[in-house]
C-alpha cells in the first residue's frame, strides 16, 4: 500500500525569491495515476523532482507510504522515474539499461535476467535486448525507459513528460498503453505533462499548478465542469473557455446584449461586488440564430466538429470568442452572424475565484449602438 | 560545436575558394618551415648543416647516434627520457585522480559556490611561477627534494591540476543531466556513477585532458632546471646539454630536438580536434 | 505487485549532510592546490619584507617595505620591467592578429585542410626550449641562419639578430609559437557561429565582407578577448626562450629571468628577488582581474539548476 503525500512542500531555487513550488499539499492514493499539469514554469517538474529526491525541500515534507522521505536519498526512496529524454545509458545495451538498477542493488544475475525478460515481453522489447539505445527508434527508446522503471517494481513511478518526444500519432497510441500498463501494475504513479489533453485523458485525478501554487486537484470531469478559478478554467479545455471581463455594471452585458442568468446565478450575483468575468465553453456558444451579432474571423472545420472564431465589439474593445459547432457549418469569414449562449456559464469574481455556475441567455439588444458597431470592421 | 568547417562557402565562386586554399597551403608550409628544416638538419653532417642551406645531401643517422650515446658523468638521453617519462606519467595520473572527483563536484552535483571555486582554480594559473619558485626551492631544499623526481612530480601535478579541473568540468557538463539523475535514482552512488556513466561517456575528454597535462609536463623547463639541475633531470635539460661552445653543433642539436619533441608532437597531432575543444570550449561552454 | 522480493533498498538516513557530501570530492584537489600555490605565495610576501642574502650568508632581517622602496630607483629592475612589457605586448598582439588570419584561412573547405591545420598547430606542441634553440641557431644565426642566407641572396648584409635585436628576436620566436594557440581559439569561435544566422544574412543580401564585419567580428570578440588574456598571463611568465636564446643578454632580461638571476641564478639576494616577484604577481593580478571578469561574463549564461 503506497500513498504519497506532499505536506506543505516548498522549494525555492538559489538566487530566486519566489518559490518554484510553494507550500504544496497533495495526497496521492495507492495505485492512483495522478497527473501534474501546468504551463512551463508552473513548478510541476520541480514538484516531481522533489518527490524523486533530485531537489531538496526548503520546507514541509514528503511521505511515501508511512515514511517521511524528505531527507532520504533518491536511491533509497524506492521509486523509478521515466525521463523526458529517456536518459538511457548510451554505452549499455537495452537489457543492461533495464537491469542497471537491479545490478546496483545487488540482485543476482539470474534473477536480473528473468525480470528484464519479463518486462521486455510486456513491452514488446524482446528482439531488441542486445541493442544499444542509439540503434532504436524514438518509440522503442521510450519503451525501454518505461521498461527500466517496471523492472525495479518500485513503490511509485514518476514520469516526467515521457511522451513529449514522440510524434503526435505515436503519442496518442502510447498514451493509451501507459494508462493500461499502469492499471495492470496498479502502482501509484505521478505523471507530469504540460499538455492538458494528455492530463485529462490519462489522469485519475489532475493537479493543476501555476507559479508553484496548486490551483485545483480533481477528476478531469470536475476540472472541466467546475473549475475553481479563472486560471484552471482557461487552462483546461481546447479550445479554451471564452472568458469575458464584464466589469462591475449590472446587468451583465456581452457586447450590446444583456446576459440573463438562471435562478441560482442571479441570487449569487447580487452577493458579489467588483469586476466580474463571465466564462462559457465553446460548446456553450451557439452561432446562427441569436440576439447578438458578431463577425466570423476564421472557421476551422475538423470534420467531426467545427470551431468558429468570432469577433465582436465589447466594452469599446474587439473581443475574440470561439464557438464549437456540429458540422455542417456554412458561414464564411467576414459574415455577420447571430450568437446565443446555450450551456453552462461561470461567474468569476475579481480575485479569479469561481462564484457560481449556472445557465444564461443573451437578451435581445436594447442598445442600438451595439448593433451599429458590428458593422464596423473587426479590429485585429 | 561542429568539428567540420562552417558551411559559408556557398555562393562563392570556385576560383576564389581555390585561391584561398592555395594561400592556406603556402602559409601552412612556410609556417612549418623551421620544423621541417630542423628535421632535415638532424639527418645532415655538421658540415652540411652549417653550410649554405641545401635540400640535397647524404642523409645520415649519425647525429642520432651521437646524441643518444651515453658518456659517463653527463646526462644521457636514456636517463633524461626515463626521468621525464616517470615524472610526466605519475604526475598526470595524480592529476586525474584528484581532478575527476573535483570536476564532478563542480559540474554534476555542484557545490554551493562552484563558480568561486572554479575561479580559484583558474586564478592560480595566473599566479606566475616566479612568485613561487624561491619558496619552493627553499622548501624542496629543506625537505631534501632537490634533484629528485618527487619534487617535479608534485610541482607538475600542481601546474596541471587547475587546467585539468577546468577542462574536465566542461567535458562532464556535456553529459546529459538526466542520465546522472537516472543513475542516482537507480541506486548508483558517486563511485557507481563515475564508473558506469561518467567515465565511459567522458572518456575522450578525459584522454584529451590527460594529453594536455602530458604535453605541459613534458615541455616544462623552468622548474626542472631550477630544482633538478644535477639529478633527475628531464628531457628539456638534456636538449640544452647538446649545445656546445666549441665547434659546430646544429645538426646534433636538431637530432636531439627531434627526439625531445616527437612524443608530444605525435600525440598532439592525433588528438588535435579534441584539444581544440578542450582548450577553447573549456572557457566558452 | 510482488513485494516479497528482497530487493527493496533499506531506508538509510544521511550520514553526512548533503552539502558536505557534495564538497567531499572537491577537497583533495582544493587542498592540494592551496598548499602548492598559496603557501609559497605567502612565503614570498614574507621574504620580500626581509633583507636576506644567502651568499654571502647574512642573517635575515625584517626591513618592511624597504625592498620595494629600492625598486623605484633600481635601473636594472626598471629595464627588466620594460622588457617584460615588450615581451608580453608584442607577442600577444602579433600572435592574435596572425592567429585570426590563419583561422579565417582554415575556416573554409579546401583540399588538405586537416593537413594544413596540422602543420600550423605544430609550433605550439614543440618544447619551448627547442623552439628557442632552433630559432637562435638555425633561423637567426649570423653565419649560417636561414634568414641571413635569404638576406644575402637578396643582396643584403647579414644581421646578427640575437646580439643586435635580442628582444625582437625573442618576441618573433614567441609569436611563432603562440600563433597556433590563438588560431585554435579563434577557430573554435568561428565554428561555433550559428550557420542559420549567416544564411539569413546571405539571403538578406549581405556581402561576404559585410557579414564578416557586422556578424563574425562581433561573435569572435569574446574569443579574441579570451585569447589575449590567456596569452598575456602565460607570456608575462616567459623564461625558457629568454634563458636559452640570450641568457638575458643585452636588454632582453625580463622580470622572471631577472628574479632568477638575482636569486638562485647567482645573486642569492632572496629578499630583493622576492620583492620583484611580488611585483610580477601584482601585475598579473591586475591582468587576471580583467581576465576573470571576462571569463565570468562567459560563464554567466550557464546555469546549474
Amino acid at each position: 500500500m503506497t500513498s504519497v503525500r506532499y505536506d506543505n512542500a516548498t522549494r525555492t531555487y538559489e538566487g530566486t525569491s519566489v518559490p518554484a513550488v510553494d507550500a504544496l499539499d497533495l495526497d496521492i492514493g495507492d495505485g492512483e495515476l495522478l497527473v501534474l499539469v501546468g504551463p512551463s514554469g508552473s513548478g510541476k517538474s520541480t514538484a516531481l523532482r522533489m518527490l524523486a529526491g533530485l531537489e531538496p525541500l526548503d520546507g514541509g515534507s514528503i511521505r511515501i507510504g508511512d515514511r517521511d522521505v524528505s531527507n532520504v536519498r533518491p536511491r533509497d526512496r524506492d521509486i523509478a522515474m521515466v525521463f523526458q529524454n529517456y536518459a538511457l545509458y548510451p554505452q549499455l545495451t537495452v537489457a543492461d539499461n533495464m537491469g542497471f538498477a537491479l545490478k546496483q542493488a545487488g540482485v543476482p544475475k539470474e534473477e536480473r535476467r528473468t525480470r528484464v525478460r519479463e518486462a521486455a515481453r510486456v513491452l514488446d522489447l524482446e528482439p531488441y535486448l542486445d541493442r544499444k539505445p542509439k540503434h532504436l527508434s524514438g518509440g522503442q527508446r521510450q519503451r525501454v525507459a518505461m521498461g527500466r522503471a517496471i523492472v525495479r517494481r518500485p513503490a511509485v513511478y514518476l514520469m516526467d513528460e515521457p511522451l513529449s518526444n514522440l510524434d503526435a500519432k505515436l503519442r496518442v497510441q502510447t498514451r493509451t498503453e501507459v494508462v493500461e500498463l499502469q492499471a495492470r501494475l496498479g502502482v501509484t504513479t505521478v505523471y507530469v505533462t504540460h499538455d492538458q489533453v494528455e492530463a485529462m485523458t490519462m489522469g485519475h485525478r489532475v493537479a493543476v499548478l501555476k507559479d508553484g501554487v496548486l490551483q485545483q486537484c480533481d477528476t478531469p470531469r470536475k476540472l472541466y465542469h467546475e473549475p475553481l478559478n479563472l486560471f484552471v478554467a482557461g487552462f483546461i479545455g481546447s479550445p479554451a473557455m471564452n472568458l469575458v471581463p464584464v466589469g462591475d455594471e449590472r446587468p451583465l452585458r456581452l457586447g450590446g446584449s444583456a446576459i440573463e442568468l438562471a435562478r441560482p446565478g442571479d441570487a449569487a450575483l447580487a452577493e458579489i461586488s467588483g469586476a466580474i468575468t463571465v466564462g462559457f465553453r465553446p460548446e456553450a456558444l451557439q452561432v446562427g440564430e441569436g440576439p447578438l451579432r458578431a463577425k466570423i474571423r476564421t472557421v476551422e472545420d475538423l470534420g467531426s466538429e467545427v470551431f468558429v472564431h468570432l469577433s465582436l465589439e465589447h466594452r469599446g474593445q474587439p473581443l475574440a470568442l470561439v464557438s464549437k459547432m456540429m458540422p455542417p457549418f456554412d458561414g464564411e469569414p467576414g459574415d455577420s452572424i447571430g450568437l446565443q449562449i446555450i450551456g453552462a456559464t461561470h461567474l468569476f469574481a475579481d480575485d479569479g475565484s469561481r462564484v457560481v455556475s449556472t445557465t444564461a441567455t443573451l437578451q435581445a439588444a436594447s442598445a442600438p449602438a451595439g448593433v451599429a458597431s458590428d458593422a464596423s470592421p473587426a479590429a485585429p | 560545436m561542429s568539428d567540420g568547417p562552417s558551411p559559408r562557402v556557398v555562393g562563392e565562386s570556385r576560383s576564389v575558394n581555390g585561391a584561398f586554399g592555395l594561400l592556406a597551403w603556402v602559409v601552412g608550409l612556410a609556417y612549418f618551415f623551421p620544423v621541417f628544416w630542423m628535421v632535415l638538419n638532424s639527418f645532415k653532417s655538421e658540415l652540411d648543416a652549417n653550410a649554405s642551406p641545401k635540400l640535397f645531401f647524404h642523409p645520415t643517422l649519425d647525429r642520432y647516434r651521437d646524441v643518444t650515446k651515453s658518456t659517463t658523468g653527463l646526462l644521457s638521453f636514456g636517463e633524461a627520457f626515463t626521468n621525464s617519462a616517470v615524472v610526466v606519467l605519475v604526475s598526470t595520473l595524480i592529476v586525474l585522480t584528484l581532478a575527476i572527483p573535483a570536476a564532478y563536484a563542480l559540474a554534476i552535483r555542484p557545490v554551493a559556490k562552484w563558480r568561486d571555486v572554479l575561479f580559484f582554480f583558474i586564478s592560480t594559473k595566473f599566479l606566475p611561477v616566479v612568485a613561487s619558485v624561491l619558496p619552493i626551492w627553499i622548501l624542496a631544499k629543506n625537505l631534501n627534494l632537490l634533484n629528485t623526481r618527487m619534487a617535479l612530480i608534485i610541482l607538475y601535478t600542481g601546474i596541471n591540476l587547475p587546467l585539468a579541473v577546468w577542462m574536465l568540468r566542461s567535458f562532464f557538463r556535456e553529459i546529459p543531466r538526466e542520465l546522472i539523475e537516472a543513475a542516482e535514482i537507480d541506486g548508483a552512488g558517486l563511485k557507481g556513477q563515475l564508473t558506469s556513466i561518467i567515465l565511459p561517456m567522458a572518456a575522450p575528454g578525459i584522454a584529451a585532458t590527460a594529453l594536455l597535462c602530458v604535453i605541459f609536463a613534458w615541455n616544462e623547463f623552468f622548474y626542472a632546471v631550477q630544482l633538478n639541475p644535477v639529478q633527475g633531470s628531464t628531457v628539456p635539460i638534456w636538449v640544452t646539454t647538446n649545445i656546445s661552445t666549441r665547434g659546430d653543433f646544429l645538426a646534433k642539436l636538431s637530432a636531439a630536438s627531434v627526439l625531445a619533441c616527437i612524443p608530444v608532437v605525435l600525440a598532439g597531432w592525433i588528438a588535435q580536434k579534441r584539444m581544440i575543444r578542450g582548450l577553447a570550449m573549456g572557457a566558452i561552454k | 505487485m510482488n513485494t516479497t522480493l528482497g530487493t527493496r533498498i533499506a531506508p538509510r538516513p544521511l550520514g553526512l549532510s548533503e552539502s558536505w557530501r557534495r564538497r567531499l570530492p572537491l577537497l583533495p584537489a582544493l587542498v592540494f592546490t592551496i598548499l602548492l600555490t598559496q603557501v609559497p605565495f605567502v612565503m614570498s610576501i614574507w621574504y620580500s619584507l626581509t633583507d636576506w642574502k644567502v651568499v654571502p650568508p647574512t642573517p635575515r632581517q625584517f626591513v618592511g617595505l624597504g625592498n620595494y622602496g629600492k625598486l623605484v630607483s633600481d635601473h636594472f629592475f626598471r629595464q627588466a620591467a620594460w622588457t617584460s612589457i615588450e615581451l608580453t605586448v608584442v607577442p600577444v598582439l602579433g600572435s592574435i592578429l596572425l592567429g585570426t588570419a590563419f583561422a579565417l584561412l582554415l575556416d573554409r573547405k579546401f583540399f588538405g585542410q586537416g593537413l594544413v591545420r596540422t602543420l600550423l598547430i605544430t609550433p605550439f606542441l614543440l618544447m619551448p626550449v627547442v623552439v628557442g634553440l632552433i630559432w637562435k641557431n638555425q633561423m637567426f644565426h649570423g653565419l649560417y641562419g636561414v634568414i641571413n642566407w635569404v638576406i644575402e641572396k637578396l643582396g643584403g648584409t647579414p644581421v646578427e639578430f640575437i646580439s643586435r635585436y635580442p628582444t625582437w628576436a625573442i618576441a618573433a620566436t614567441l609569436i611563432w609559437q603562440w600563433t597556433p594557440f590563438m588560431m585554435l581559439i579563434i577557430l573554435a569561435g568561428l565554428q561555433s557561429q550559428p550557420g542559420d544566422v549567416l544564411e539569413a544574412a546571405k539571403v538578406d543580401g549581405a556581402t561576404p565582407f559585410g557579414i564578416f564585419r557586422q556578424l563574425t567580428l562581433g561573435h569572435l570578440r569574446p574569443y579574441m578577448e579570451l585569447g589575449i588574456l590567456l596569452g598575456t598571463v602565460y607570456l608575462i611568465q616567459v623564461y625558457d626562450q629568454v634563458a636559452v636564446m640570450t641568457g638575458g643578454g643585452p636588454g632582453s632580461t625580463n622580470l622572471p629571468y631577472f628574479v632568477f638571476e638575482r636569486s638562485i641564478g647567482g645573486g642569492w639576494d632572496f629578499g630583493r628577488a622576492s620583492s620583484y616577484s611580488i611585483v610580477v604577481v601584482i601585475a598579473s593580478i591586475i591582468i587576471a582581474t580583467v581576465a576573470l571578469r571576462v571569463l565570468s561574463g562567459l560563464l554567466k549564461g550557464e546555469e546549474i539548476a
